[in-house]
């Protein structure tokens, strides 16, 4: 049985739907992406699975209960880590995972254990007595995943759990969700980051304006939207009308952004000898990504 | 109302934030009523002399004593609340847990409380020091219970007012234009018998006018069958206040 259902679940904020009738079924023990552009619906979806914000209408149901704001036992087994840092400032970091043992009603001394625990697993344990303030951006956001863990959650939402960090702490939070999935959790994870999307998601579903525009593996959905490669010339539009007439019937589809012509090919071999032979001034070959598909979905151009 | 013992964990988080900001907040929260105690009690007292058969003081630590109460709670929910709701996304991280949001609400009400009751209770022992006893020792604990009693009823308005509040400048209206008046009207200073009919209409309708009354009677042990309505009065604001100060809280921390 899925561990969350989600059939029709909208969410409208006065008139705008900003979660748009959408349908999806998260397995145990999967690691399940919701990407999107800033506005796409992502943080409001996994508000509705955690229980902090009610649907509009459709229905959600999270390990097999209906995810409505008063349901505590659903509360009780999900972790989550959130987009902002929510953390006490009036307390130290040791102080800040207690005081949230309680709210999950964990006996003190197996609190204390757990958050010591927690503590190394994040690699914090020297910065036990740290107010929130000394601690850097990294540092907060793993002490978060530290507080989301406190409750051995059967079920983690992180949602952009690595905005704003640099590589070093990037790498340290995806280490651990990987461990945490291994021992069998499942993880529900937002990001804008294609990478992220690729290092740790089996599934995700591409969110635009508050629909879900597609559903697959990162790897599937690379090679059926785009292929193999693309091919990025640099060429001004008065050009580039005979330049796609030269290439055309090399199986490759073609879109203009700006000063760039892209080609989405299966094989690019063919295409490159063109133009090869063309003598282009300014191109580039190379594997076609996450990112691809990211943008040919939801529109290159900016979204405010 | 999703309520339940849950409630005891925000207090108990809002108390070990707490000791950072002890020896700030006591000073704070004694400040301006023992400014009013001494400019008042002492200065004002020596003109006034005797009150009922007692020296003036005797009329105004009660009135002191249930305002700083009234002022501490409602700053607490003001000012303490709205830093936790917007600045430190405090809320936010709660009802992700098994606290609800009436949980979250409810306990943070009861820290409005509970720190108009260390405001009035350090009044008490300012008065006690300064030779100002309540009639009995029993009367003494008594006064904690009416603390508390009156505590909730101004904790809860103040969260009604949060629930609303936009930013900081707006609570300037509701202690300007609401706190202030009752503290001057509400029979704290000087009995409301020499106002015009009016005034002491407009009285009965400010809820520091009962609390004022029941904290005198109990203070001084003047018990008059007026108290009941008193009582009657400030259980049925806070009744409402505590219910609406919830739901209407509850109303912006969930979207």
């Amino acid at each position: 049985m899925a561990q969350v259902k989600a059939v029709k679940l909208t969410k409208k904020f006065d008139q705008l739907a900003a979660v748009d009738g959408i349908d999806f079924e998260i397995q145990k023990g999967e690691c399940f992406g919701f990407l999107g552009p800033n506005g796409a619906g992502k943080t409001t979806t996994v508000k509705m699975i955690h229980c902090v914000s009610p649907k509009t209408s459709g229905e959600l149901s999270v390990l097999g209960q209906p995810a409505n704001i008063d349901n505590r036992s659903i509360k009780q087994v999900v972790g989550v880590i959130p987009q902002e840092v929510t953390l006490d400032i009036d307390l130290t970091a040791y102080e800040n995972l207690m005081i949230f043992a309680r709210f999950f009603d964990i006996p003190n001394p197996e609190a204390k254990k757990r958050v010591n625990e927690l503590l190394s697993f994040v690699e914090l344990d020297n910065r036990k007595n740290s107010k929130i303030d000394e601690l850097s951006t990294g540092m907060k956001r793993r002490l978060l995943v530290a507080r989301a863990l406190l409750n051995k959650p059967q079920i983690i939402i992180a949602d952009e759990p690595t905005t704003g960090l640099d590589p070093q702490a990037r790498h340290l939070i995806w280490q651990r969700l990987r461990q945490l999935k291994r021992q069998g959790v499942t993880l529900i994870l937002t990001t804008q980051y294609m990478e992220e999307a690729e290092q740790l998601c089996d599934r995700i579903v591409i969110m635009h304006k508050g629909k879900i525009l597609k559903e697959g593996s990162p790897l599937n959905l690379v090679e059926e939207e785009i292929g193999k490669e693309v091919v990025e010339i640099r060429i001004s539009k008065e050009e580039d009308e005979k330049l796609i007439e030269q290439l055309t019937g090399l199986n490759c589809g073609h879109e203009r952004v700006g000063d760039t012509l892209y080609f989405y090919c299966r094989d690019g071999h063919e295409i490159m000898k063109k133009i090869v032979e063309l003598s282009l001034p300014s191109y580039l070959n190379r594997p076609a990504s996450l990112e691809d598909v990211f943008l040919k979905l939801t529109g290159r151009s900016l979204i405010e | 109302m999703n309520l339940s013992y849950r409630i005891y964990y925000v207090f108990l988080r809002n108390l070990v934030s707490y000791k950072r900001f002890i020896i700030p907040t006591l000073v704070i929260s004694i400040g301006q009523p023992l400014f009013y105690l001494l400019t008042f009690g002492i200065g004002m007292g020596a003109y006034v002399g005797m009150f009922g058969g007692k020296p003036y003081l005797y009329f105004l630590v009660p009135g002191i004593l249930i305002s700083s109460v009234m002022l501490s709670a409602t700053f607490e929910c003001l000012y303490g609340t709205f830093v936790k709701m917007i600045h430190e996304h405090l809320y936010d991280s709660l009802i992700a847990t098994p606290v609800s949001a009436e949980d979250a609400i409810a306990g943070d009400i009861a820290w409005g409380v509970f720190r108009g009751v260390i405001s009035g209770g350090l009044m008490l022992i300012v008065a006690i020091f300064m030779g100002i006893f309540p009639v009995s020792l029993i009367n003494i604990f008594l006064l904690f219970l009416i603390m508390i009693f009156v505590g909730i009823l101004f904790s809860s308005m103040a969260m009604i007012v949060t629930s609303f509040a936009p930013n900081f400048d707006f609570f300037n209206y509701y202690s300007e234009l609401i706190i202030t008046p009752m503290l001057f009207f509400s029979g704290v200073f000087f009995p409301l018998d020499k106002f015009p009919e009016w005034i002491k209409t407009l009285a009965q309708f400010m809820p520091l006018t009962h609390a004022v009354n029941i904290s005198r009677a109990v203070f001084l042990g003047t018990y008059s069958s007026s108290l009941i309505s008193n009582f009657i009065v400030i259980f049925v604001l806070e009744v409402i206040a505590f219910y609406i100060g919830i739901k209407s809280m509850k109303r912006r921390l969930i979207k």
